[in-house]
């Protein structure tokens, strides 16, 4: 009798150990797989801080569901991949200046956004200081998304695939807007683009090489125009007049909207030229339509302001020969494996 | 006998199952804390209540009022970040506190009454605080808590938070609302109007562990006018960083006295 009760007791803390060790183990279900970024060769560090966001595959397909998920604007019309279309390198093919909802227009053109995470401030004019708040704008903005922080987060909450999502994202299914950007600055911090030809001629990939004319632009364009698109990036993101006529239309002083100083006026984020051919409209304002148009004004259409930067104070004179070089090597930097990744389309939501 | 021997390794069994499954929690829960601090220094907390006033009488958002410039005015919102609390010693040493931030809000009772936690035991002789959000946190993405961006206080076009916003309506102001609205922010110089803020005790504060003292602080809207005379007719909407914004930020550092200190028992 004795030594049955024992059997007894000895089961019951077995399986007490047991239940503990099962406890233990649920509580950490929660383990997102860890997501590696392929950095391109030759770019510098990234300046995004990923160990505040560490990058896993649920949180990164919880950004890019977001990204397209045009429910999340006041009236169900736009999403973020509204105006970033991956086959324009996430541009906006063919709009000079955004939309949003009711049909409102902005008063710049879509930038592209890419290669992101070495960005230290974004938009046009560089007012946005880190790449997790820039969803802020876009979200709230009357002309773009148009919605009220706190009532996307109620209306997100509602929906069971966010509730799960969010809990194998970030172990609960509680949506904040710390989670929301962190989600959606995971998914846009994969959107690299270092893999186009010209990236294959300069670490010799299969022997690629440039064509004679491609070598003819090459030089061209480090003569003309690498000081302010500095490779690799192509950018120097510095703010800088080039000279663009100003429009009173438009009314846009650029960074000196941000900064408060006159030396900024007409100043702006210099673009990368990664992706150009696929990027257009150009300039802050989209005026541009054409590259060949963007090569007359550089010849002969820039005008002078108190701002206007030294390197082109008097414009950069262009052949046709040279702009057609100039051409052909601009479309070496067409990447499609940004463009046709797969990882990074289109999401239909219902 | 061989019943006794296995009577025996049932129990020495069970003990090992228990004591391993205490073993177990004892980890569990020992791998946080670790040993001890060896130094004597101890934290204890600090109840904070803040009243908000017009001049001299308690504020009354919808009531009329008169600036300094001798225009009528009402008050619809105001609300301003507290942060990096820090804590002047009887020596003059400024002892910090854990970070925290509040967000201040005259429309709702409960963001006026703080709990400020791990503060160093002491003799306080003045409190220390920024109206504000510190730089670093201006620019390191995107926060939680009182600092998350659906409080509407985080600019969107131009990043960094508003401080401190005032907003009411003025029949001076020469639009269709009539409507002031000073949103006060920026955080990178030469606008910068984040200054720490000294507000000097009129008896020690003494703050000690198992005890919870209270300090009550009485923030006047009416300093925001003065001694920078503002002006709606001049002045009626601010939304960036800026001279006029900066103008108000010097005002506003000296909305704050002191109205009572209980020490805990």
């Amino acid at each position: 009798m004795n030594h049955k009760a024992t059997y007894i007791t000895g089961i019951f803390a077995i399986l007490l150990c047991l239940a503990h060790a099962c406890r233990k183990e649920g509580r950490s279900m929660y383990n997102p797989d860890a997501y590696t970024l392929q950095l391109p060769e030759g770019f510098p560090a990234p300046v995004y801080d990923f160990s505040r966001n560490p990058l896993t595959r649920q949180g990164v397909a919880l950004g890019r569901f977001i990204f397209y998920d045009y429910r999340l604007s006041r009236d169900s019309t736009v999403s973020c991949g509204f105006c970033h279309q991956q086959f324009a390198a996430f541009g906006h093919f063919d709009h000079a200046l955004s939309h949003g909802v009711g049909g409102q227009q902005g008063s710049r053109s879509v930038p592209v956004i890419f290669n992101m995470i070495w960005q230290k401030e974004f938009m046009w004019d560089g007012g946005v200081n880190n790449l997790e708040i820039q969803p802020l704008t876009p979200f709230t903005d009357h002309k773009e998304m148009g919605v009220d922080l706190k009532e996307l987060m109620q209306k997100m909450q509602t929906d069971p695939r966010y509730r799960n999502m969010f809990r194998e994202a970030f172990g609960s299914e509680e949506i904040t807007s710390e989670r929301l950007f962190k989600a959606i600055t995971q998914f846009v911090g994969t959107m690299i683009s270092g893999n186009s030809r010209y990236d294959s001629v300069m670490r010799k990939q299969g022997g690629a090489v440039f064509t004679a004319e491609e070598q003819a632009g090459y030089l061209l364009y480090q003569q003309k125009c690498a000081a302010c698109h500095k490779e690799p990036l192509f950018t120097d993101l510095s703010y800088r007049s080039n000279g663009l006529p100003y429009l009173p239309s438009l009314n846009d002083v650029g960074r000196m909207k941000i900064t408060g100083s006159t030396a900024d006026y007409l100043k702006f984020k210099v673009p990368s030229l990664r992706n150009i051919l696929r990027s257009s409209p150009y300039m802050h304002d989209g005026r541009f339509f054409d590259i060949y148009q963007v090569f007359d004004f550089y010849d002969h259409g820039t005008q002078r302001n108190d701002n206007i930067d030294p390197l082109v104070r008097d414009g950069i004179q262009l052949t046709a020969e040279q702009k057609r070089q100039l051409y052909v090597f601009l479309n070496t930097l067409t990447d499609y494996t940004l463009i046709n990744n797969a990882d990074l389309k289109e999401i239909l939501i219902e | 006998m061989i019943l006794r021997i296995f009577t025996i390794h049932t129990v020495c069994f069970l003990m090992i199952c228990l004591l391993s499954c205490g073993l177990f929690s004892c980890s569990k829960s020992n791998s946080g804390g670790g040993n001890p601090p060896p130094a004597p220094v101890t934290y204890a907390s600090l109840q904070l209540y803040v009243t908000h006033v017009m001049n001299d009488q308690p504020l009354q958002r919808n009531q009329e009022y008169t600036n300094p410039s001798g225009e009528k005015f009402t008050i619809t919102r105001f609300r301003y970040y507290l942060s990096n609390f820090a804590f002047v010693d009887e020596s003059g040493r400024i002892i910090k506190s854990a970070p925290s931030y509040f967000l201040l809000d005259d429309a709702i009772d409960s963001t006026r009454q703080l709990q400020l936690d791990s503060i160093p035991a002491g003799r306080y002789t003045a409190v220390r605080l920024l109206i504000g959000v510190d730089s670093a946190r201006n620019n390191s993405g995107v926060q939680s808590g009182a600092l998350a961006p659906e409080h509407g206080l985080f600019w969107t076009w131009n990043s960094g938070y508003i401080m401190a916003q005032l907003e009411g309506t003025a029949p001076v102001i020469n639009s269709a609302s009539h409507e002031f609205q000073f949103h006060v922010g920026g955080y990178k110089p030469p606008y910068s109007v984040l200054q720490p803020v000294t507000i000097p005790l009129p008896q020690p504060l003494t703050i000690a562990a198992g005890k919870l003292p209270q300090l009550h602080l009485q923030a006047n809207a009416g300093k925001w006018f003065t001694p920078n005379t503002i002006s709606f007719t001049k002045m009626a909407v601010i939304m960036a960083p800026g001279n006029d914004a900066m103008q108000l930020a010097a005002n506003y550092q000296h909305m704050f006295t002191v109205k009572s200190i209980v020490n805990g028992q």
